[in-house]
């Protein structure tokens, strides 16, 4: 029962990176149902689901922040693109 | 509406230059980060527009002719750039792999419980101007490859599978780097953000 257990029974490390998996390509149903087992009894694996969502945002939001400064071309630069075509 | 000839000169490229190269430098700059790569991807645009001007559609509209070259560039940048850290692992990564090794025990279940207590406000902190700059200092803080890859699905603005297939990546090469960055970036964002304001 234990070697069974130990078969079906994911690692915390295991299932965080199925829980990453899953928004890339999504899981095989044998993935999903040893997932749903170690989720439904590990609470820092849920934890970390949540927190994984979170720092989407967080990240969204940060790749979004980067795009505020309008930066401008120096007229010598445009000069040596102009130069550039011949 | 504008008549466009359907000869499109040096002329008309030394206009467009003018016209359209801050907005596509500033573009180009927030999609790598880098003002000298984007300078250089700004010129290439140019001269592929230029050799390729028998393509251009004189009704069409330069500035988005333009901006689909460029996104083209981009792209191609970021796949060599993928090719790159692929083929090989910078110590900076060995480092990261490490580190994000140690969350976990010889059984592979956390050495340390994660802290949930810490994260319940969400929607407040991501409005936070001071959660915004730990969350620049713990971008820089990873591998280049991996904030790469992690910020790829936004730079892009494509979905996984295809970011995948453009920067010929195996999608298990590419969650896996997700997760440890995410695992390098909670841990960060617990140390510098979390602990710093209790």
């Amino acid at each position: 029962m234990k070697k069974l257990m130990n078969i079906l029974m994911l690692s915390c490390k295991r299932a965080t990176e199925l829980i990453e998996k899953r928004l890339v390509v999504g899981l095989s149903s044998g993935e999903k149902i040893r997932l749903k087992m170690h989720m439904g009894m590990c609470e820092a694996c849920q934890t970390y689901e949540k927190q994984s969502i979170i720092m989407d945002s967080a990240v969204k939001k940060y790749a979004e922040g980067q795009n505020q400064e309008n930066v401008k071309l120096s007229p010598k630069r445009k000069d040596k693109i102009i130069n550039s075509l011949d | 509406m504008e008549q466009v000839k359907s000869q499109i000169t040096k002329d008309d490229i030394t206009v467009w230059v003018d016209q359209y190269g801050d907005e596509l430098y500033s573009w180009a700059s927030f999609k790598t980060s880098s003002s000298t790569t984007a300078e250089d991807l700004v010129q290439d645009t140019f001269i592929a527009a230029y050799q390729a001007v028998d393509k251009f559609k004189g009704n069409s509209n330069p500035k988005t002719w333009l901006f689909s070259i460029l996104k083209n560039k981009i792209i191609d940048h970021y796949r060599k750039k993928t090719k790159s850290f692929l083929s090989y692992e910078s110590e900076q990564e060995q480092k990261g792999k490490q580190f994000t090794d140690s969350f976990f025990d010889k059984n592979e279940h956390w050495s340390e419980m994660p802290n949930e207590s810490l994260w319940d406000d969400e929607d407040h902190i991501l409005d936070d101007p001071d959660f915004q700059s730990t969350m620049k200092k713990c971008m820089d803080d990873l591998p280049d490859n991996w904030q790469t890859a992690i910020l790829s699905k936004y730079i892009l603005e494509k979905d996984s599978q295809e970011i995948c297939q453009e920067l010929e990546i195996s999608p298990s090469n590419y969650w896996q780097i997700l997760h440890r960055s995410k695992l390098m970036l909670r841990k960060c964002i617990e140390l510098n953000w979390f602990t710093a304001n209790e």
